[in-house]
């Protein structure tokens, strides 16, 4: 079994951009230079704390909304702007978890993971989506409603009938505390935009559902 | 032509970022919103009897719905913000004018309650926020599986304008944005456009800049 969750999807995090990942409960700043790569650190920034996702990237560093301070890829403090002249001293570093993509899903794991991601081959990503029930609750609704799906690696796979047709689905689970997040890609069948309205109207049921 | 304004409020940013956008210079006149609640006041509701702001006041025309503002702005300055000329186009940018308004009084009033104290059901303004948000989300996933990105047709329009402030403000109700990829790829597109505006809350791509120590430097 993989360790690897599914964090988001690589599209909603072009070149020069950064978000907030909850993985596990830890809450993640993940960021893409402007060259592509891949960060995933703690959402906190060293010096006071601020969240790292509320900051901004130019060029290969990560620089904090608060006081400027900036990262590097590697983690470690490049610039602090209220003493331009110094070099930051190599303690100052984001703490960093390992992150990855697959299939066009943004995985992440804790640090020196062996395992690698499930493999999602054959899929295309449509598009994230909480809903608001937890992962048990969700795994029991999905399977009266889509009984076509059955547990895969990192969450659920098969074939649902979607506007008439038989629609490859495949639904990566990033759970959360008292809801999930549906990390939603799909095969042939039924074009994307009908299987974003079938993902908002089972999310309209399921939760229907478990109102009190 | 002169703003009636207060700096904290959503709606008045929508007109002042309109206005930047445009290239218009509009004349601001603060109003105590709070803690003075001048917009209540005897003299202010002579102008505006329904005691809100912003007021928009050119000449003999007086407006006192911020979209309406944008419409006037757009329709001087700059009418390829109004949408595309179809039935279609024109009826779905009013649709976002009104949804504004659903924002506003979801979104917006829990960042009244929780910044301001304005009495308010704040599990309903969070609950019928996320809907609008939920909704929003939608739509901006379909824009982009289209390869578009603001709300209507190819380029940024008064509809951006109108929904952006209270979606971009929601975290000060308590209302978070992070479940929402295309929102967010949306609220930075509006922060790109040219001539952009900030308000409290609300700041800058610094990004989009040079870094300050990159030049000639210290």
């Amino acid at each position: 079994m993989t360790n690897w969750k599914a964090s988001g999807l690589s599209k909603d995090l072009p070149p020069a951009n950064v978000m907030h990942a909850d993985w596990q409960g830890v809450d993640l700043a993940v960021w893409r230079s402007a060259s592509g790569r891949l960060s995933a650190w703690v959402d906190r920034c060293p010096h006071r704390g601020m969240r790292l996702s509320h900051g901004f990237v130019r060029g290969e560093t990560l620089a904090c909304i608060y006081h400027g301070w900036t990262y590097g890829v590697t983690g470690a403090c490049t610039h602090i702007p209220a003493h331009p002249d110094m070099t930051p001293p190599a303690t100052i570093t984001a703490t960093r978890f390992e992150v990855t993509e697959r299939g066009g899903v943004i995985w992440i794991a804790a640090k020196d993971d062996p395992t690698a991601p499930p493999d999602i081959a054959g899929f295309q990503p449509l598009r994230s989506l909480t809903v608001q029930v937890g992962e048990q609750a969700l795994l029991q609704a999905l399977a009266a409603d889509a009984p076509g799906l059955t547990e895969a690696e990192g969450g659920l796979r098969g074939t649902v009938q979607i506007a008439g047709l038989d629609t490859q689905i495949c639904l990566m689970l990033q759970p959360k505390a008292q809801e999930t997040t549906l990390h939603i890609l799909c095969g042939a069948g039924a074009g994307p935009a009908q299987v974003s309205r079938w993902a908002e109207s089972l999310r309209r049921q399921i939760e229907d559902r478990s109102a009190p | 032509m002169i703003l009636y304004d207060y700096i904290l409020s959503a709606s008045c940013y929508k007109v002042r970022l309109m206005a930047a956008l445009l290239g218009i210079k509009l004349d601001l006149v603060a109003v105590d919103f709070h803690p003075g609640r001048a917009h209540k006041s005897a003299a202010f509701r002579d102008l505006n009897p329904a005691g809100s702001i912003p007021v928009l006041v050119d000449g003999d025309l007086v407006l006192t719905e911020s979209t309406a503002m944008l419409v006037y702005l757009a329709q001087i300055a700059g009418p390829q913000w109004l949408g595309e000329a179809s039935p279609q186009s024109a009826a779905r940018v009013q649709n976002w004018l009104a949804f504004s308004g659903r924002l506003n009084s979801s979104l917006g009033l829990a960042r009244l309650h929780d910044m301001l104290h304005f009495p308010a059901d704040i599990t309903a303004c969070r609950t019928a926020g996320h809907l609008c948000l939920r909704e929003l989300e939608a739509h901006l996933t379909q824009v982009r599986l289209e390869g578009r990105i603001f709300l209507e047709g190819t380029a940024p329009s008064i509809a951006d304008i109108a929904c952006f402030p209270n979606v971009a403000l929601a975290p000060d109700g308590g209302v978070e944005l992070r479940d929402y990829p295309s929102v967010r790829l949306w609220q930075r597109a509006v922060r790109s456009l040219p001539q952009f505006i900030e308000m409290p809350g609300i700041h800058r791509l610094h990004d989009l800049k040079p870094a300050p120590h990159s030049g000639a430097a210290a």
